[in-house]
């Protein structure tokens, strides 16, 4: 059953929140943020769509809750901060395969941006 | 220090907006959803830039994530009420089609709204009754005896098991209703219980027409009126065999096993 769910296609918000959390636990905003530069300006994650994702995934074993703890960097506010499972982690690397796998096919195929002519 | 406190205020007004969560939720994620506005607001003040338009944005979007976990939270409670809801809105949708090729069916809203009512209040009775269940049997023996009642209420408002649904004696129908469902509750869904209260519904069931025999007295003189009380023994025989079965099956369900959540058998 694990195994399913680690191989189960993910959403892009769920892809995006594994790959922020890949590196080191963070807490909400923090995760924002890291989408955000992950994505360069491109995903702009709102609270809503960011806990809804957090709910499932905490559900569906992909992340953990840490202890709350003060970011350092940030006011004397203590952050829950999430960090990601192993589940998570067999996940993405299998949600990254697919990737790899599509550009490969894509390669093949000749239709890269820079090969595409859009529009026409 | 205008900013803060222009950000503190939208706080404010966004802890508000939580609170439209489920509790659980908001417990789980509404300090922390707090936390990430303020967060948000904050490095835009630094950086100078503009906050009503973040702040309507992010309230929009989290509308939008309160409106999207409430009905899923709705979907995953009330699954299987919805997938009954969702059976009956295609069955009706036979008599719908139909009338657009034929005459012979005639639905106005009444009728939609009767079946609609009744197809939904027997799937929902079984669901939930069904929950109770710890066979297959006793499961089936729902079923059936859910599908007879339906049929009888169902010939009865449409027809009329006795003569047309004019007919007086077919009140009586309603009475044998009324036997399964005091002997139901008198049963609190034990099987053996419930194996005894269609039986007597069964009982009721075939008494009816002997009952509407002696009272009316009907005259047998033609040859019509003595197939019309064949028949209406026939079709009456039919529900009877439905409720047997049915009793039957509880009676199988009983010497299985206790369903679950139902007391045991005392």
């Amino acid at each position: 059953m694990a195994k399913d769910k680690a191989r189960s296609p993910l959403t892009p918000a769920v892809l995006h929140i594994l790959l922020a959390l890949s590196t080191k636990e963070r807490h909400g905003y923090g995760i924002m943020k890291q989408v955000k530069a992950d994505s360069q300006g491109k995903v702009n994650m709102g609270p809503g769509t960011l806990y809804g994702s957090l709910g499932r995934m905490l559900e569906a074993g992909l992340i953990d809750e840490s202890n709350k703890r003060v970011d350092p960097e940030m006011d004397d506010e203590r952050r829950v901060y999430y960090k990601i499972t192993g589940l998570g982690n067999k996940a993405l690397a299998a949600e990254l395969e697919r990737y790899r796998e599509l550009v490969t096919v894509a390669k093949q195929k000749r239709l890269l941006p820079s090969t595409l002519a859009y529009g026409v | 220090m205008a900013c803060e406190h222009s950000i503190q205020r939208y706080r404010h007004w966004y802890a508000k907006l939580l609170r439209l969560y489920s509790k659980p939720y908001y417990e789980r994620f509404g300090e922390g959803m707090e936390q990430t506005f303020t967060d948000v607001l904050r490095e835009r003040a630094e950086k100078e830039i503009g906050l009503s338009g973040c702040v309507l944005w992010m309230f929009v979007e989290t509308t939008a994530g309160v409106i999207k976990e409430h009905m899923t939270f709705i979907i995953r409670r009330h699954k299987n009420i919805i997938r009954i809801a969702l059976a009956i809105a295609l069955i009706l949708l036979v008599p719908l089609l139909a009338m657009q090729f034929t005459d012979e069916v005639v639905w106005d809203l009444a009728d939609f709204a009767v079946a609609g009512a009744l197809l939904f209040g027997t799937g929902l009775t079984y669901e939930l009754v069904a929950r109770k269940m710890g066979s297959i049997a006793y499961r089936v023996a729902v079923g059936i005896a859910l599908a007879a009642a339906f049929l009888l209420v169902w010939v009865n408002l449409a027809v009329g098991l006795i003569g047309s649904e004019d007919n007086p004696a077919n009140l009586m129908y309603f009475g044998v209703l009324s036997v399964g469902i005091i002997g139901t509750s008198i049963a609190r869904f034990r099987p053996r219980g419930m194996a005894r209260a269609l039986f007597a519904t069964a009982l009721a069931q075939a008494l009816v027409p002997v009952i509407a025999l002696i009272i009316r007295k009907p005259g047998v003189a033609s040859m019509e009126a003595f197939t019309g009380m064949v028949g209406v023994f026939g079709v009456n025989s039919v529900f009877v065999l439905l409720f047997l079965g049915s009793a039957g099956l509880f009676r199988t369900a009983a010497g299985e096993q206790t369903p679950a959540g139902a007391e045991p058998e005392g």
